[in-house]
């Protein structure tokens, strides 16, 4: 009988010369991970590791801080590291101009467009020559994270090297002259990754899904004492004399707020509720204001609703009203992955949701969560989850259980190294 | 175990641990008719997705959910009579991929005509999907049945559904655990695992039964073996016996 451990897998951070340097905690990730998914299943991830052993990964963005691909390299880069494989990560610079142009094109994918001018294509393609000359490629395996950096594979790929490029946004309603500017550099990667597979457009190279995951140990999913809760709550000025409906989302049309309204008064005239819409500021987005006031309009005369405008980096607050509410919406109309469904079940709260995009990925009808078409069905299953607490614990518990197997960065780590292991063989 | 294994196996049974990379199967139903025909033309590998590798996607739910197909048909099309035909037909893990997919189509085709065109909700398509298993060793092997018996608590429950499902159905014979355990003196091991495997309990329940009862297996064959051991041995055996159960009690009474 032989049971081996690679004695070089401890869980030891080993970053050597990152440019990006995440934080570590003493133990490494790794090791706070075992707590939550089990020995056994990091044991099968230091097995994969092993596979890679010797091979050099890069990671590529445009940013160490803010947004979530940082926050999830910030971690991943980290794990890879302890798992043995050597990891850098690599931040592709711009000036103004430079994301500007990626704004209008990170937009412009997402469906809402403006047209690319001659310019706006020789600001991006002259910044990637620059960063090209610049960044340190140098590993068997480059992975390119969103459009911005794509374009560097034509300048720096070098033989015997595999690239991938991972596309953490939501190709499905694309703007095609966009997608036709950046589909020549894609075609030159070895594998593309998507993180749904509604996300994926016509391909030349192989396409692989991984979908994203969430950090439980990040200040928006971080257990939370009750008096850490109340004291948050209380200081945003919230009632709790009535059990909570929330949505977080931001003010968009696609997030359905004003349906969530409806929804709530239907709720309201059988059962003592309080509603609460929180979503980030709208003060520097013109239809997120028109759609605010919107739903101010349409809130004017309800009772028991609080609308909320989060500053950026309110996790610490989004994580207690999540974990003070008694149910959590996400009455989309339409969806990217929408990752916050499994924030809210990771902290086993009752979730009430729209069938569209991720979502039924994550809330698995009557197991996990209820899945709703409609305001009257959003109000119905609602009512149940706030007149049956079993129902809550049930579908609560089942609900954590099912992300930290799906939906945590162990699995998304998993799923890169299969990818990797699928090309470096 | 029903009798003593051959004294010298040459070949270890190796663990693997496989990862799945899943990846766009090129199929998209918008209604039953187009549900029927991904079916009937859909890899394999999208038929192990969709339907067999539910229990090890799902490893600690309270209970397995019935396939994507079946959900489909529950959730988006609202057709609760074909979901749990569906259901059914899929919830056996040991069938063919030959096997289910006739099954499938067969309920399928039982749909009404004027119900097989009726379209799924906005953004409610079924895009098939397929899944392919990147295996890497375990670092675990096992000479004997008996060894097997004691690596289990190491193999993850991705390992675990690997060899006692995936790789059978797939006909990768050398690493398919129950011809193994047959070939190795291991009967009763191996018909009490195909007995377990064939339950629609949730894989770590699943997994913990295989271990317990093979554990209970070897109860007789070690009484036997201690029988025949020397008296000062046996002793020695009872002596260590007591002091880890003391070493328990006092744990307990700490605990206290």
């Amino acid at each position: 009988m032989t049971v081996a451990r690679d004695p070089s897998t401890a869980y030891v951070a080993a970053l050597g010369g990152a440019p990006v340097a995440p934080a570590v905690p003493q133990g490494g990730w790794l090791e706070r991970y075992e707590h939550l998914v089990g020995a056994r299943t990091l044991r099968a991830l230091e097995a994969l590791a092993r596979k890679l052993k010797g091979h050099r990964i890069v990671m590529v963005n445009t940013t160490k801080t803010g947004g979530g691909v940082a926050e999830i390299l910030h971690r991943v880069v980290v794990i890879l590291n302890e798992l043995g494989i050597q990891t850098s990560w690599e931040v592709m610079e711009g000036d103004e101009q430079f994301f500007g142009v990626t704004k209008k094109m990170h937009n412009a994918l997402h469906g809402h467009t403006q047209p690319l001018t001659e310019e706006d294509r020789e600001v991006y393609h002259e910044r990637t020559r620059i960063e090209a000359n610049r960044l340190a490629l140098d590993g068997d395996l480059i992975l390119i994270h969103d459009p911005q950096p794509a374009f560097l594979i034509e300048h720096r790929r070098e033989p015997g090297q595999h690239w991938v490029w991972r596309c953490h946004i939501d190709l499905s309603r694309r703007d095609e002259s966009y997608w036709d500017f950046l589909k020549p550099a894609v075609a030159r990667y070895d594998t593309a990754i998507f993180s749904h597979i509604e996300f994926v457009p016509p391909l030349t190279v192989p396409a692989a899904l991984v979908p994203p995951s969430i950090d439980p140990f990040a200040e928006k999913n971080r257990d939370m004492s009750e008096e850490e809760v109340e004291t948050i709550c209380e200081r945003l000025g919230l009632d709790a004399t009535s059990p909570w409906i929330t949505q977080i989302s931001r003010f968009d049309r696609i997030k359905d707020p004003v349906g969530v309204l409806e929804a709530f008064k239907l709720v309201r005239t059988r059962r003592p509720s309080h509603l609460i819409l929180a979503g980030g500021s709208a003060s520097d987005d013109p239809e997120g204001a028109e759609v605010l006031a919107e739903v101010r309009e349409n809130a004017k005369g309800v009772k028991d609703v609080t609308i909320l405008e989060l500053p950026p980096q309110s996790d610490i607050e989004i994580n207690a009203i999540q974990r003070a509410s008694t149910v959590v919406l996400q009455k989309s109309l339409r969806e990217g992955f929408a990752l916050t469904v499994s924030e809210a079940l990771w902290k086993r709260r009752a979730v009430v949701a729209s069938a569209v995009g991720g979502i039924p990925l994550q809330v698995l009808h009557e197991r996990t969560g209820l899945l709703v078409r409609s305001i009257e069905g959003t109000a119905f299953q609602t009512i149940r989850f706030l007149d049956n607490p079993e129902l809550r614990r049930d579908l609560g518990v089942e609900g954590h259980v099912h992300v930290r197997d799906n939906f945590l960065h162990t699995r998304e780590v998993r799923d890169y190294l299969a990818v990797f292991a699928r090309l470096l063989g | 175990m029903d009798q003593a294994p051959p004294a010298a196996v040459s070949e270890a049974f190796t663990f693997f641990t496989p990862s799945p990379l899943e990846s766009p199967a090129g199929q998209v139903a918008t209604d039953m008719q187009s549900l029927r025909d991904g079916i009937a033309a859909c890899s394999e590998a999208s038929l192990f997705q969709h339907v067999t590798r539910m229990p090890v996607r799902f490893p600690h739910a309270k209970d397995v959910p019935e396939n994507d197909f079946a959900r489909w048909a529950g959730d988006q099309m609202q057709m609760p009579e074909v979901s749990e035909r569906l259901a059914f037909v899929g919830s056996g893990s040991s069938a063919s991929f030959d096997e289910l997919r006739e099954a499938l189509l067969g309920v399928l085709d039982r749909v009404q005509p004027r119900e097989r065109k009726r379209e799924a909700p906005e953004g409610g398509s079924f895009y098939f999907i397929e899944a392919h298993s990147v295996l890497a060793p375990l670092g675990v092997d096992a000479r004997t049945p008996a060894e097997v018996i004691e690596v289990w608590p190491w193999i993850d429950l991705g390992s675990a559904f690997y060899h006692l499902v995936e790789a059978p159905l797939y006909g990768t014979s050398e690493h398919a655990l129950i011809p193994w355990l047959r070939e190795h003196g291991g009967k009763t091991m191996a018909d009490s695992a195909e007995q377990v495997v064939r339950s629609s309990r949730p894989l770590n329940i699943l997994l913990k039964e295989v271990g317990s009862r093979w554990r209970r297996s070897m109860i007789g064959r070690r009484l036997i073996e201690r029988a025949e051991a020397p008296e000062l041995e046996r002793q020695r055996e009872a002596r260590a016996a007591m002091a880890r159960l003391a070493g328990r009690l006092r744990g307990r009474g700490n605990k206290g």
